[in-house]
């Protein structure tokens, strides 16, 4: 029996061990099997295999029995689901459920979560814009939460790695706010969108409008050909998984990629519990997981672990690693673990119409939108407001059909296509900032069905975005109307903190142990050969879209932690 | 022309129309009994209210589209009990007012009795009477413009179009 053990212990020993397959798991798996780690990647969701499980992804509109419409059954159940834009009839399947995953809220906080291999690789809405240096700088210079360990310097040569792997679609702009990237040719801005950037540089001399920068293959290169990925085909209903790649997910690029060097083993249907601690060598040694299905707890282990469950998992994960060296989870040494968690504000719109261009119109479909770069506070602190915001912004013609009348009018009407004006519309995407009285805990008594205990979230907007949603409402206002737009109404949809799904922190990177949780290379400063590489770390939010900048960090990570290794450092 | 047909045979390659998988048909509603909402002569009254909201003419009308199937699904699925109860009472009602004004069902009326009491109701003050035919109709609109027959030979719904030009000229209808 005893030797049974010992083989069945080193059954379960890797090299490494990655939680979670979403965008920054599936980068850590690649960049640790690529050089040759024996990596277990463990997933608490199914496997979700590239093409063969994206049961919608070829169906067509009228195949949708409710036409995309969620039946109210589904709705009534999912509420917190069901307000996620991407919530669809042909999408759902990709969102986990929430009566089976539930979480309490302290306050109002939508937490959307795919529960798959893949994660919300899936379904994420593809825009990658670099962080610049006035973002790493921010918290420093401006004196809230903590200065970050690194600069722009540090990440650039990683966003060019991860870019040149994951196809990248942009123009170069030469914007110091949003640094140029390793780009595929750009998608076209259409003409009004063309126009607003004109008006917009004539009038005002560092506001700029350009097309967005996407994860999206317009110009396949051999790299992406490798990964058996081909050109995006417009379809734009990414959301149900691509056949072609068109899209980077980690189902279609990443985790195939790791699974081709031999050295990578998928586990899906692992909820991890925690991350053991060994006293004696005074470092992690491996992982515990529920298994999903039999709800079995297995021990796991390896000489380094990643940490990529997505942001308010991998703080449950380190808040439910006790040991009698951590009481309060695994490197909490300073106490701050699962506080100044933040987010990105996606409250407000600005829409309008334009009256020109009645001759032209759009052709085909685009999986992309304009942009319109940070232009608050980038070079000085000059508003009643800290930090700034980035905004979406689209052109689009608009069409109606006459639907009034019954019979055979009616009909007539409804064949026949009018063209009305061109619309346009904008969203914020507002920086937050992060704060102590932003926190997740574990609840003291109530489990989830896994035994994990739940999750407390308590976060909230403050003054600071109330302030900055009036200024993106007046600056948007104003350049939609010196461009000539028409009809300018704005909206704060008042929706929830994490409705916009990018939320992060709660172990953040730092330079001083006593107020961060991981240091420069994203390596706990307690717990030297565990890495968190997803949202968790982020010290400060910017108003970039955050995956390529996980992806940059997990590439660098892994990097250093098997060079560490080498040396026998870790 | 071969773009679409070669689409067409990837969708049943693909099979898109056979059963999804356990995990994904746990978000739909294959578990619930298929049954419908309306007795079967009440849904035959329907098939009739949206034919005669959009007509067969030189192309199929939403009757023989299957379009009533949908707005009673959609209602099934979709509405809370009042729209619910409201559909199907809606439907009674205009059946009573044929037989009161016309002297026969609604199925029975010609096409211009038909259109007189649909046309009625829409113009007319009862409240409730106008929001069932308000839901009907707008599902109908959905139902017959997101069909099969609409999309593939009127709208010309593309579904790989793998381009986009920012800028062409409004071709003149």
């Amino acid at each position: 029996m005893a030797n049974f053990n010992i083989d069945s212990k080193k059954a379960r020993t890797y090299d490494a061990i990655v939680i979670g397959s979403g965008i920054s798991g599936g980068w850590s798996a690649k960049e640790l099997t690529e050089r040759g780690l024996k990596t277990l990647v463990l997933e608490r969701g199914r496997d979700v295999q590239h093409i063969k499980d994206y049961p919608t992804t070829n169906m067509m509109p009228w195949e949708f029995e409710h036409r995309e419409r969620l039946p109210k059954e589904i709705a009534d159940a999912n509420p917190i689901a069901a307000r996620c834009y991407n919530f669809k009839e042909s999408s759902m399947h990709f969102f986990a459920k929430d009566n089976e995953h539930p979480y309490i809220q302290e306050k109002p906080f939508d937490w959307l979560r795919g529960y798959q291999v893949g994660g919300k690789s899936l379904l994420w809405a593809r825009q990658t814009q670099r962080w610049s240096k006035y973002d790493f700088e921010g918290p420093a210079r401006d004196q809230f939460a903590v200065e970050w360990p690194i600069g722009y310097d540090d990440i650039a040569p990683w966003y060019s790695h991860v870019e040149k792997f994951a196809g990248i679609t942009g123009n170069k702009d030469g914007i110091d706010a949003l640094p140029d990237g390793e780009f595929l040719p750009p998608h076209e801005l259409n003409c009004v969108e063309k126009y607003f950037k004109e008006q917009v540089s004539k009038q005002y001399k560092d506001r700029h409008i350009i097309i967005g920068r996407a994860a999206h293959i317009t110009e396949p290169q051999q790299i992406h050909l490798d990964q058996g990925r081909a050109k995006c085909q417009h379809r734009t209903i990414c959301e149900r998984g691509c056949p072609f790649g068109g899209y980077f997910s980690s189902n279609s690029s990443t985790i195939p990629w790791a699974a081709k060097t031999g050295n990578m083993t998928l586990r899906p249907h692992s909820v991890v519990h925690s991350i053991i601690y060994d006293d004696k060598k005074q470092k992690a040694s491996g992982v515990r997981v529920i298994d999903a299905n039999t709800k079995q707890m297995i021990e796991f282990y390896a000489d380094i672990i990643f940490l990529n469950a997505a942001a308010l998992n991998s703080n449950l994960v380190l808040l439910n690693s006790t040991s009698s060296r951590f009481p309060n989870g695994l490197g909490n040494d300073s106490g701050l673990l699962g506080k100044y968690i933040a987010f990105h504000n996606y409250r407000a719109t600005v829409s309008g119409q334009y009256e020109g261009f009645l001759d032209s119109t759009t052709d085909g479909k685009r999986p992309n939108g304009g942009y319109i770069p940070r232009f608050r506070n980038v070079y000085k602190q000059e508003t009643d407001f800290l930090r700034g915001y980035a905004a979406g912004f689209s052109a689009y013609r608009m069409t109606s059909n006459d639907r009034d009348g019954l019979g055979e009018s009616l009909k007539a009407g409804l064949h026949e296509t009018k063209y009305g004006n061109w619309g346009v519309g904008s969203h914020m995407m507002g920086e937050t900032i992060p704060k102590e009285s932003n926190y997740v805990a574990l609840d003291q008594n109530e489990k989830d069905p896994f035994g994990m205990p739940k999750l407390r979230i308590s976060v909230d907007y403050d003054d600071n975005d109330e302030k900055m949603i009036k200024d993106y409402m007046e600056q948007v206002s104003e350049m939609f109307t010196k461009a000539g737009f028409t009809n300018v109404r704005t909206n704060d949809n008042h929706r929830n903190p994490g409705n916009d799904i990018h939320e992060m922190g709660g172990v953040r990177m730092g330079k001083d142990p006593k107020t961060s949780l991981l240091n420069k290379w994203n390596q706990l400063h307690h717990c030297k050969n565990v890495f968190v590489t997803d949202g968790a770390s982020m010290t400060s939010t910017a108003t970039q879209n955050p995956s390529l900048t996980y992806m940059a960090l997990s590439a660098r990570a892994v990097d250093y932690a098997v060079k560490q290794r080498k040396a026998k450092n870790l | 022309m071969e773009r679409r047909g070669a689409l067409k045979s990837m969708a049943v390659a693909m099979g898109a129309m056979a059963g999804l998988p356990a995990w994904a048909s746990g978000w739909n509603k294959s578990a619930v009994a298929k049954s419908g909402l309306l007795a079967a002569d009440q849904s035959k009254n329907l098939a009739m209210i949206v034919e005669t909201i959009i007509p067969k003419t030189d192309t199929p009308g939403a009757g023989e589209l299957g379009v009533g199937d949908f707005v009673q699904k959609m209602v099934k699925d979709c509405y809370d009990a009042k729209a619910q109860a409201s559909l199907a009472s809606g439907i009674s009602n205009i059946d009573e007012q044929s037989v009161q004004r016309f002297g026969k069902s609604f199925t029975d009326a010609s096409k211009e009795q038909r259109l007189q009491i649909l046309s009625d109701i829409e113009k007319g003050s009862d409240t409730a009477q106008k929001g069932f035919f308000s839901m009907v109709k707008n599902l109908t609109i959905q139902g017959y413009m997101t069909s099969e027959y609409v999309m593939t030979n009127i709208t010309h719904y593309e579904m790989i179009p793998a381009r986009y030009h920012g800028c062409v000229p409004v071709k003149k209808g």
